[in-house]
């Protein structure tokens, strides 16, 4: 039950790899949020349970309800477009989306042969969903989609977490708290601050400061 | 005593944010610079912190390395925050602007102190997180585009970063399964239990992580932006002292390499990675059409340095911290005076700027003697500190990678030379702002320029017993 939650987790990569709209960004961003809640779920029951409460409340009400609506608020206020600029064709953006996801994989058999880790597939999909994340972030323009590639940076981090969850604790709820930091920072300060600022939201108009 | 310097920063920054008066505010900067003095003497003089409450005691702690760093962040903040006077006379500062940027400063003092003084990773991870934060508040303090584009960048930035030092710890937790605990104490004392392949793993996401927020290339695209558009006190902070308690993050968890036996593959890793910033430094640094960016640069320059002495291990890693103190005074120095030559050109061009010593004598020669302080002309203590580092390389059998080092060190002093006379000699222009320096513009880079040589001239005992049990070694 738990493998089929994580390779789902990262059949979402080829989603934000194929989405050409914003708003489907969102969408998966808020599945995986469901996902990782479902994981909480299944896979804590070992720790107590005000703690997975806690974390349940952050997957369930924070990523998957409060950051994808207020998200999707900020792009139809401010009328952002809704297409992610189709830098390349949708073909081969779904094949690259398909190798990270391989590699995923392979990186969770490598793991695996160490010997020393007891849940590889969690290690597998978390490095291949950080990957697609940082090449998202790299690759495309948008403000948004930085912010969106960054959530979703979070949300592999987050299933690595949950691979240490029995001996360490401490870093799932330190996890949460850098989520909720940098989601009050990026989201709520800087973003609406640009916005207000510039008028478009790529990060063109972000380049005075150059040499 | 760990708990006050935590304590009284803070209730000092919300006294100045609920008071709103210019009293308060400046109650807030001097009081705190003042208590981190205080402290460090303290410290330094042999008195240890107790009286602290036992959860307390085990989290954070004094270690020399700690009170190193520590040190350097009193001096430079003491520095920073006298100047801020000035930044606030000059820009004409209202009263609630003067309150918000004491109560800034306080919070990412405190989180620097609390990176400074954590004796677990995942504590020092979390301050590393908070100085980001607190940081880029000051940045963009003065509210333009160009400060908000350099915030966002550095914010956005230094948060992949972090997060990809967060998915170090985790693995280093991973491969350290019997041991469960995240205590340097621990994990130095029992490092050798630590799986190999995920400790090296692990220590590479760190090294980019905190690497970023160090700003060593090619991580380094968020440091001349923010350094550039922060006022002026700020670019001195961030030079002086964030870098700096980021890179004791990253030796705590190099040393755990070290009592692993992995010392070969983070030294490779340092090396490369130093070697990368003095090149990147000396390539940007000689375009650049903007003194701050300069310095920017020259930090990177310097933060390589830092890499490169770790890498050597003992008599290096001396070599290091000697350079560290030394390059943030002068810097600190350096970042002040621009500060006065912004209030003078309203300018940060480097074409600009002309004739500084006709038109303000003192900070033309502050400009120009803090420049000597950062280039390593002796008896500045950067000389003694690069002198160590290359005689490091030698006894370590790698002299001849003292070499291409050297040549770099020369590219990069012939270019900020070049730069900080062209704007130090010639005719001042003839229209410009009409700004009177006072003493809060000059003392502060007269005081560390003092300090500077007395450290450069004859080695004070106290601090050559500190430098020296920080790093391990005995000479």
């Amino acid at each position: 039950m738990q493998s089929l939650l994580i390779v789902l987790f990262g059949t979402t990569i080829l989603y934000m790899f194929a989405a050409s709209r914003i708003e489907a960004f969102i969408k998966t961003l808020a599945l995986q949020g469901l996902l990782l809640f479902l994981l909480v779920v299944i896979d804590l029951h070992e720790i107590n349970l005000a703690n997975i409460a806690f974390l349940g409340l952050e997957t369930l009400a924070v990523k998957t309800v409060a950051i994808p609506l207020f998200l999707l608020r900020v792009i139809r206020r401010n009328e952002i477009g809704r297409e992610v600029e189709p830098n390349r064709p949708q073909f081969f953006r779904l094949l690259l989306g398909a190798a990270i996801f391989m590699f995923g994989f392979l990186s969770a058999f490598w793991a695996a042969r160490t010997g020393s880790i007891g849940q590889p597939l969690y290690f597998g999909m978390s490095i291949a969903m950080m990957i697609a994340s940082l090449f998202l972030i790299v690759n495309r323009k948008r403000i948004i989609t930085h912010i969106l590639s960054f959530m979703t940076l979070e949300n592999g981090i987050f299933l690595l977490s949950l691979s240490v969850a029995h001996e360490m604790p401490l870093l799932i709820n330190l996890g949460v708290l850098l989520d909720l930091f940098v989601v009050v920072y990026l989201l709520g300060i800087f973003f609406n601050t640009i916005q207000s600022l510039y008028d478009r939201g790529t990060i063109d108009v972000l380049s005075k400061l150059k040499d | 005593m760990r708990l006050l310097l935590f304590s009284v920063p803070l209730a000092l920054g919300a006294l100045a944010l609920l008071a709103r008066r210019r009293w308060a505010s400046r109650t807030a900067l001097l009081g705190t610079a003042a208590l981190f003095l205080g402290t460090v003497v303290a410290w330094a003089a042999g008195a240890d912190g107790g009286g602290a409450a036992g959860w307390l005691s085990e989290y954070f702690a004094v270690d020399p390395a700690g009170l190193t760093f520590l040190a350097i962040l009193a001096v430079v903040l003491a520095g920073a925050s006298v100047y801020s006077l000035f930044y606030f006379r000059e820009r004409g500062l209202t009263p609630r602007q003067e309150a918000v940027y004491a109560a800034e400063m306080s919070v990412f003092v405190v989180s620097m102190a609390g990176v400074m003084l954590s004796r677990h990773l995942a504590l020092l991870w979390v301050f590393v997180e908070a100085t980001t934060l607190s940081s880029a508040l000051l940045i963009y303090f003065e509210r333009r585009k160009s400060s908000l584009e350099a915030a966002w960048k550095y914010i956005f930035i230094c948060s992949v970063g972090i997060a990809l030092a967060f998915v170090g710890i985790i693995l280093l937790s991973i491969g350290s399964q019997g041991i469960n605990s995240l205590f340097f104490s621990d994990l130095g004392r029992r490092a050798g239990e630590i799986n190999p392949f995920w400790l090296k793993m692990a220590f590479s996401f760190i090294l980019v992580g905190f690497g970023t927020k160090i700003g060593v290339a090619p991580l380094h695209a968020w440091l001349p932006d923010a350094h550039s558009e922060a006022p002026s006190p700020v670019s001195a902070l961030l030079s002086g002292a964030l870098l700096n308690s980021t890179f004791l993050g990253l030796l705590r968890v190099h040393d755990i390499m070290v009592q692993a036996g992995l010392q070969g593959f983070s030294r490779a890793l340092l090396f490369v990675t130093g070697f990368l910033s003095l090149l990147v430094g000396a390539a940007f640094l000689l375009q650049t059409a903007n003194y701050k960016r300069m310095l920017a640069y020259s930090s990177i320059e310097n933060m390589g340095l830092l890499f490169l002495g770790t890498a050597l291990g003992p008599a290096g890693l001396y070599a290091a911290l000697l350079h560290s103190a030394a390059h943030s005074l002068s810097k600190a120095s350096l970042f002040l005076t621009s500060g006065n030559i912004l209030a003078l050109t309203a300018s940060k061009r480097i074409e600009d700027v002309r004739g500084l010593l006709h038109r303000e004598p003192r900070t033309g020669w502050i400009w120009i003697a803090s420049f000597l302080a950062v280039a390593g002309f002796p008896p500045f203590p950067t000389f003694l500190s690069k002198f160590l580092l290359i005689r490091a390389f030698f006894q370590a059998g790698l002299g001849w990678l003292a070499a291409p080092l050297l040549l770099l060190v020369v590219v990069i002093v012939f270019g900020m030379g070049g730069a900080v006379f062209r704007m130090s000699f010639g005719d001042p222009p003839e229209h410009a702002p009409d700004v009177r320096m006072d003493a809060s513009a000059l003392a502060p880079q007269i005081v560390l320029l003092a300090l500077l040589l007395s450290i450069g001239v004859s080695l004070p005992a106290v601090v050559q017993a500190l430098i020296q049990a920080a790093a391990g070694f005995t000479p």
